[in-house]
């Protein structure tokens, strides 16, 4: 099969398809909103817990926890902020 | 084309162009944290213990991804409950 796509291939498309492709883009959307999360955690995460020379490929169970309880606390944190400025707008 | 086979297509460049940048994301992070990890004084080349420290800490850093998606995803399905 071509595996280009031209713009006006885009017109073939028929409404079932149409809505289809709109639910899997919202879907594919959402996943990379997540990924993103999850890499920038992962940066702040590393930082945190990683800290000893580093002998071996694996992860220590005290990294390993200490990378869990930072991804923890921090969507704790990002909640707390929401409140918090959600009480601010209310008072 | 047919409508199938364009919707078919548009899905498949779509889920590349997102693996490729989620690829993308994690070198840059890598390369970032285990450089400044592991290359601390960067010499004339790459030493073989650079090397080494350099392919586990990416090793490393990929089971901390994983780590935190797992912590991420149900933390996410426990609070959509």
């Amino acid at each position: 099969m071509d595996s280009s796509l031209a713009d006006h291939d885009l017109e073939k498309l028929n409404e079932k398809d149409k809505l289809e492709l709109r639910s899997f883009l919202a879907n594919e959307n959402q996943k990379a909103r997540v990924q993103a999360t999850v890499h920038s955690l992962t940066d702040m995460c590393f930082k945190k817990c990683v800290t000893g020379t580093i002998r071996g490929g694996k992860l220590d169970g005290s990294e390993e926890g200490c990378i869990a309880n930072c991804t923890d606390r921090f969507l704790d944190v990002s909640r707390l902020t929401v409140n918090h400025l959600q009480n601010m707008r209310q008072g | 084309m047919e409508s199938e086979a364009v919707k078919t297509e548009v899905i498949r460049q779509v889920k590349t162009q997102y693996a490729i940048d989620n690829v993308k994301q994690l070198m840059e992070k890598i390369n970032d944290h285990c450089f400044q990890r592991c290359v601390p004084k960067p010499g004339t080349s790459l030493s073989g213990g650079e090397q080494a420290c350099f392919t586990q800490c990416m090793e490393k850093y990929m089971l901390a991804w994983n780590q935190v998606s797992t912590t991420y995803i149900s933390r996410l399905q426990r609070e959509q409950q």
